[in-house]
Order: C-alpha cells, then sequence, then structure tokens
C-alpha cells in the first residue's frame, strides 16, 4: 500500500498555524470522507497549559465535525496500532512532541541520544502515516535569532531544525502560515 | 554574486552543495576560518563565504555600526572584484538570518543584530540573486538577468 500524504504545517507562536491544520483536516474528510483524529502530545504541567489543552479541545468539539482524540505523549509510533486507511490524523505539535522526549529522561544529551530522539519521531511518525489516509503534522518555526553555540538553544534548534528538514523531504505538501495566510512551500493544495 | 540567507539549522550549507556541487573554496566562520581579503590566495573559481553573521559579530567588537557597515561593504566590493574579473568566477555567501527574535537584552548584541540585517540588505541589493532557504526548500526572492544559477 502507497503510504499516505503527509502534509507539514509551520508558523510563528500564534500565526493561526493549528486553525489552518484544522481546518484542512476537515475539509479533507468532507470531500474524502475518513474519520479525525486528533493526536494530544500535549502534558498539561501548569494551570496555563491545562487552559490551552481545554481551548483547543473546545475549539474542536464545538465545530460540527466529531473528532476523536488519542493521547500519545512519547514513542508516538505506539498509537499507529489504532488507525486505519479511513483515518486523517492530526499531530500538533512537533515541539511538544520533542520536548517530551528530551525531558523526560535525566539523559545527558550527546549525540547518541539526541540521533536517538530524532529516530524516535521521525519512525514514529512514518509508522503512522503508513496506517492512515492522511497525517497532518504541525510544528513551531524558532530559528530566527542568534543562538550561542554549544549550550541547550543551540543543541535543541540543531535538532528541530533536521526533523523539520526530514519532514519537508518527505511531505507531500508543506505550508509556511504566517499571520493567519498559509503560504504553500511544496505539493499543490 | 548569489547571496543565500533563512534561518539556522534549514539546510543552507547542504543545498549550496546540492546546488554548486563540492569544489571550490569553502570559507567558513563555523570552522573558525578568517575571512581572508587577499583574492591571490583563491585558486578555484567558487568561492563560498559561510557564517557571515560571525565575521560580522567580530567587526562589532571594536567598531561601531557605521564602521562596521563600511568595512563589511568594502570587503564585499573586493570580492565582487574578483568575481567580475573572471566570467566563471562565481560568489556566494551565506548568512543565518537572525534578525526576527526578540529585542537581545544586551547592548552589544542588538549592535550586532543591526548591523547583520543592515549588511544582508546590501549584498541583497549588490547580489544578482537571492534565495531564502527553508528546511532544504528554496525561494528565489531577486533573480537578474545575470544571474548563473
Amino acid at each position: 500500500m502507497a503510504a499516505a500524504s503527509l502534509i507539514f504545517i509551520t508558523g510563528g507562536v500564534r500565526s493561526g498555524k493549528s486553525s489552518f491544520a484544522e481546518k484542512i483536516a476537515v475539509e479533507y474528510a468532507k470531500e474524502n470522507g475518513g474519520q479525525l483524529n486528533y493526536l494530544a502530545t500535549g502534558v498539561a504541567s501548569d494551570p496555563e497549559m491545562r487552559e490551552r489543552i481545554v481551548k483547543h479541545q473546545n475549539d474542536r468539539e464545538s465545530g460540527k465535525s466529531r473528532w476523536r482524540t488519542i493521547e500519545q505523549s512519547q514513542t508516538i509510533g505506539e498509537s499507529a496500532a489504532y488507525f486505519n486507511k479511513e483515518d486523517i490524523i492530526l499531530i500538533d505539535c512537533v515541539t511538544t512532541l520533542l520536548n517530551n522526549e528530551l525531558f523526560s529522561y535525566n539523559q545527558e544529551w550527546d549525540d547518541c541520544f539526541l540521533a536517538h530522539v530524532m529516530e524516535t519521531i521521525i519512525t514514529g511518525i512514518n509508522k503512522i502515516r503508513d496506517r492512515a489516509k492522511v497525517l497532518i503534522v504541525v510544528s513551531n518555526e524558532v530559528f530566527y535569532e542568534s543562538i550561542a553555540e554549544n549550550n541547550l538553544v543551540f543543541f535543541y534548534s540543531r535538532i528541530l531544525g533536521k526533523i523539520h528538514q526530514q519532514l519537508v523531504k518527505d511531505a507531500n505538501q508543506a505550508f509556511l502560515v504566517e499571520a493567519g495566510i498559509p503560504i504553500n512551500m511544496k505539493g499543490v493544495r | 554574486m548569489h547571496f543565500i540567507t533563512g534561518g539556522a539549522f534549514n539546510g543552507k550549507r547542504a543545498w549550496v552543495k546540492g546546488n554548486y556541487g563540492i569544489s571550490g573554496t569553502w570559507l567558513s566562520a563555523y570552522q573558525g576560518h578568517h575571512l581572508i581579503t587577499d583574492s591571490n590566495q583563491i585558486e578555484s573559481n567558487l568561492l563560498i563565504l559561510e557564517g557571515i553573521e560571525l565575521w560580522l559579530k567580530d567587526l562589532t567588537k571594536s567598531q561601531d555600526s557605521y564602521n562596521c557597515r563600511e568595512i563589511w561593504n568594502s570587503f564585499m566590493n573586493d570580492w565582487l572584484f574578483w568575481e567580475k574579473a573572471e566570467f566563471n568566477r562565481r560568489l556566494v555567501v551565506i548568512g543565518t538570518d537572525t534578525t526576527k527574535g526578540i529585542v537581545p537584552m544586551e547592548k552589544e548584541n542588538r549592535l550586532w543584530r543591526d548591523v547583520t540585517g543592515w549588511a544582508y540588505q546590501d549584498l541583497a541589493a549588490k547580489a544578482d540573486r537571492v534565495d531564502i532557504i527553508w528546511y532544504g526548500l528554496n525561494q528565489t526572492i531577486k533573480k537578474t538577468g545575470d544571474g548563473k544559477l
């Protein structure tokens, strides 16, 4: 079976990337059928985070479309078993997933660990894609200020950059959302 | 001159290698190379200057913003002169975009960021081609008639 469509979406904080991702998922479901799935990666670590999660949940539930929510904060590949070829899946967002993988263990960030984390995320995404109809992956742009070398932010940005490069390469379509406006960077919408 | 910019870790180097090949002279500030000003030291027809924001940072340590810009532009003018002296020569300049974050707390970092922004404007004005690299994909935002690649 051919791999399902992979759609990659990024943008800055509050750029409207999540709304756009949900919109294209709903549009796709309307046109082609299929079950909408939300793969929730967030861990409610503080009240503000909990509020954000609830806001996103309400937004999805208040719409006409029915979303199924599946919670998987780490090793997302394990959730592949829940899906079948009728599923449209939204993952929002890669940075949360990366944080969960990086900060859950008291592990030193050596090259070996970072390579393992990247592998877990990329193969996890591919596993889900292989089972589904459409997989939409949302992430965050964080690469536009000066970064001091060899600190935590440097390694974090480097691994996130590598993940984004791989996802754009694998994706059928890629979008950059600027101030609510999606810019089609790859593939035809 | 081909100016290439984009955020950090977006695959700028890989894109340049993919489009220009691996031959040519690479001067990389990330590898600790200095920006040489003597074109007699360059034997290939392709010169790539990578990580120019770090060379600009060095300039800001001893110069004010006006002088940084002047000195940088005179370096670039020399290399543009070198490029134009032979038909097959090509100058490729790669600079990471560091200008879209919040205003830095420290005065020296604000200066560095300002100088970087101005230097990129000047480079883009002189370049015959400018590309922004976004996770390995390029977007050409300027291309004049004599743009070779």
